[in-house]
């Protein structure tokens, strides 16, 4: 075991709720990040701060006990604790609003929402949640007036989209292929004929073999009413990209002990490493605890080979036997948390490193969330 | 598929699968919540297909190298490998498939290479709406109707490792959104094809993957309902990570009374010399898993009661790592479903 891991070991993130501004949750889906966020937004929040949480896609009895009931994209007080504000994030809404700031006067902004390409891609555009994730946390950090803003990220096959989104927007924004797009003429439906150079009308061409003539009207239709927007989203894109890098922002990776998703909390925090982001610490939710001191000296062989002689017992025997064959299991199990965990730590400093025991019952409440607050900030 | 769509032939909803039919269609679909372990069951589930003779083709198609790590291979790419007798495995990126769709279909290289400059790869794959899922899935259409020179399929499975629940209805619907968009032309007979594969039962089934926990159940159950609405034929559910039920109903109800001193003194006469705390600690666990037993079966009823589709699970695995033999001990148990 690594020093830095054993220092890492022992950190929280007690100063993290105590003292951060942004605290964003990240890491792949399923293990517990809508929770993990939840419950640090609680801790802020117990510790006199003006706390909300942005969630994007909270599970039902989750949402229910923070009070979320719709999806409405407004800040919503929690019930029963003081200080503290959940909302779960509207795409579409968002998106919409982010239309509305940019655009240069209303009726272009009502040309851009109702083109049926806007309709389609406000949804499924690749980093388009990511993107709009961000917005709405640099809103609440310019007009909120909060101390504290925990954010869930989405749910992304990969956690390093969220990083790439603005970069990516603004990358594609200012793209070649989009300049096709922009050059006069192209929304008249005369292909070709007056775009910018003859690459560009070579592909015009062959684009509209494989789509037909309409549909490349609608898109340049739709990209040339963004434009006088692209400086806007770039100008937000860097904006959000400089105030994580603040020391009073701070990352958090959740994982489980599962190899897969451990593998991706290093890609991670190599990342945030690389970009200089203020890493807070590493949550792995779901952990089998390794057994306590008196217990250490039955390894699972062992465990087993006597659990094999009380099985043609009575009742009470067989009860022991089973509780043995249960450690040796969860032995192995802890051993195997352990070990990926140190391979997926190898060299890397998270700075603090919280294990979460698995729970005898599943998290959705308020309870269940203070729960989990004290294995993270004690 | 959703409005407008024409339902291939042999198509229309053909009531649940039988959990012994799991492996009878041409494509299956595996999707679940993050962290259920769906890829490693389209990775059992390929294993059992190919271990029961089919020709068995596992695809991915987040590049997430998952499978070449649990089959301990070098890393996938787009050109199938046989790493394992009759089971091949490949990876499907969405820029190689378009250069692949644009050389089969408009074979002119100097187009084809111009389309897929870069820029316009990126807009294609990654800003317009669905292309990319489109892409993905005409791969897969592609590994299912290849025939070899005497006329037989390539392959007689190809086992999808698809998008997480939260993001499959649009995987799914991507060929239905490029359909309302595009309305000539060849890519729109390329999205109808798409839809006429997804939607014949025979052809395709979409397997859910869970585990018997409040979250992944309920998240099921939504996704379900959304993917009926879809007309996808949805197979047997396949529950992972379920724990040991205890058989044993007398030892069962003897370690709830049992104190740690009783505890204490049954095991020193198996050789087992513990501390009060230590016992103490022994039956704390044990009371947490049984708490954990009853919250598997109130989910169980849970979802027997509220999706109504043959369930098949497969056991949590104890181990000190999860390998390719941990693979073969859920391949072994979807084996066995099969046969009957």
């Amino acid at each position: 075991m690594s020093r830095a891991l054993d220092a890492a070991r022992q950190h929280d993130l007690s100063t993290v709720v105590d003292t951060r501004h942004v605290i964003v949750c990240t890491g792949p889906g399923g293990v517990g990040k809508t929770t993990t966020a939840a419950s640090l937004a609680l801790g802020a929040a117990a510790r006199g701060r003006r706390t909300i949480v942005l969630t994007i896609d909270p599970a039902r009895r989750l949402a229910q006990s923070l009070g979320l009931g719709k999806l409405d994209n407004q800040p919503r007080p929690v019930k029963g604790v003081d200080g503290l504000d959940a909302m779960m994030l509207d795409m579409k809404r968002t998106f919409d609003e982010v239309i509305d700031r940019h655009a240069s006067d209303p009726a272009r902004a009502q040309r851009i929402k109702t083109n049926r390409f806007y309709r389609q891609m406000s949804g499924s555009l690749a980093g388009t949640q990511e993107y709009m994730a961000m917005e709405k946390l640099y809103d609440l950090h310019s007009t909120g007036g909060y101390d504290c803003i925990v954010i869930d990220t989405p749910p992304t096959r990969n956690a390093l989209d969220f990083l790439d989104a603005p970069r990516r927007l603004t990358d594609f924004l200012e793209g070649r292929f989009l300049k096709m797009f922009l050059a006069p003429g192209m929304a008249a439906g005369k292909l070709a004929t007056r775009a910018a150079g003859f690459g560009a009308g070579l592909f015009m061409r062959a684009a509209s073999r494989l789509t037909g003539q309409a549909v490349l009207g609608d898109l340049a239709e739709f990209f040339q009413s963004f434009e006088g927007m692209y400086d806007g989203f770039k100008n937000r894109a860097q904006a959000v990209y400089h105030l994580l890098q603040q020391p009073t922002s701070a990352f958090v990776v959740v994982a489980t002990g599962e190899v897969p998703a451990l593998r991706e909390a290093r890609f991670f925090l190599q990342r945030l490493e690389s970009d200089g982001m203020p890493t807070a610490g590493l949550v792995v939710n779901r952990v089998t605890p390794p057994p306590p001191a008196g217990l250490a000296p039955v390894t699972p062989q062992a465990a087993r080979a006597a659990a094999a002689t009380l099985e043609q017992d009575g009742p009470e025997s067989r009860a022991a036997a089973a509780l043995l064959r249960l450690h040796a299991g969860r032995v192995e199990v802890a051993q195997r948390e352990r070990h990926a965990i140190a391979a997926a730590l190898h060299g890397i400093d998270p700075r603090a490193l919280v294990q979460v025991p698995l729970m005898a019952t599943d998290v959705y409440d308020l309870p269940g969330l203070t729960a989990i607050g004290q294995h993270l900030y004690s | 598929m959703a409005t407008g769509a024409v339902p291939a032939e042999g198509g229309g909803y053909t009531g649940p699968v039988e959990t012994s039919a799991l492996l009878d269609p041409r494509l299956l679909i595996v999707t679940g919540k993050g962290g259920v372990g769906k890829s490693t069951v389209a990775a059992a589930v390929a294993l059992a297909s190919a271990r029961q003779g089919a020709r068995t083709c596992l695809v991915e198609v987040e590049g997430r190298h998952i499978f070449s790590r649990l089959f301990d291979t070098q890393a996938w790419d787009f050109t199938e490998r046989e790493f394992r007798s009759g089971l091949w495995g490949m990876s499907i990126d969405p820029e190689a498939s378009l250069r692949e769709y644009l050389d089969m279909f408009y074979g002119a290289r100097r187009l084809s290479r111009l389309v897929a400059s870069s820029s316009a790869v990126e807009f294609a794959t990654t800003a317009a709406p669905g292309i990319k899922d489109v892409l993905l899935i005409g791969k897969a259409k592609e590994l299912e109707r290849r025939r070899n020179p005497d006329g037989r399929f390539c392959y007689d499975l190809v086992v999808l490792d698809a998008p997480p629940t939260g993001r499959i209805v649009n995987f799914l619907r991507a060929p239905d959104v490029t359909t309302e968009l595009v309305n000539v032309g060849p890519i729109r007979q390329q999205a109808q094809s798409l839809i006429d594969m997804l939607s014949d039962h025979r052809r395709t089934n979409l397997l859910l993957v869970t585990m018997l926990e409040e979250m992944p159940v309920a998240e099921t159950l939504d996704s379900a309902a959304a993917l009926r609405g879809l007309g996808v034929a949805i197979g047997p559910v396949l529950v992972n990570r379920v724990l040991a039920e205890r058989t044993d109903k007398a030892a069962s109800k003897a370690m709830a009374e049992l104190s740690a001193a009783d505890l204490q003194a049954l095991l020193v006469t198996a050789g087992v010399e513990l501390d009060a705390e230590a016992a103490t600690a022994l039956l704390d666990a044990g009371a947490a898993s049984t708490k954990r037993l009853q919250l598997q079966r109130r989910q169980r009823n849970q979802l027997g009661k509220q999706l109504q589709v043959p369930t098949l699970e497969l056991p949590y695995v104890y181990s000190e790592r999860f390998s390719a033999d941990e693979l073969g001990i859920l391949a072994s148990v979807i084996e066995r479903a099969v046969e009957g």
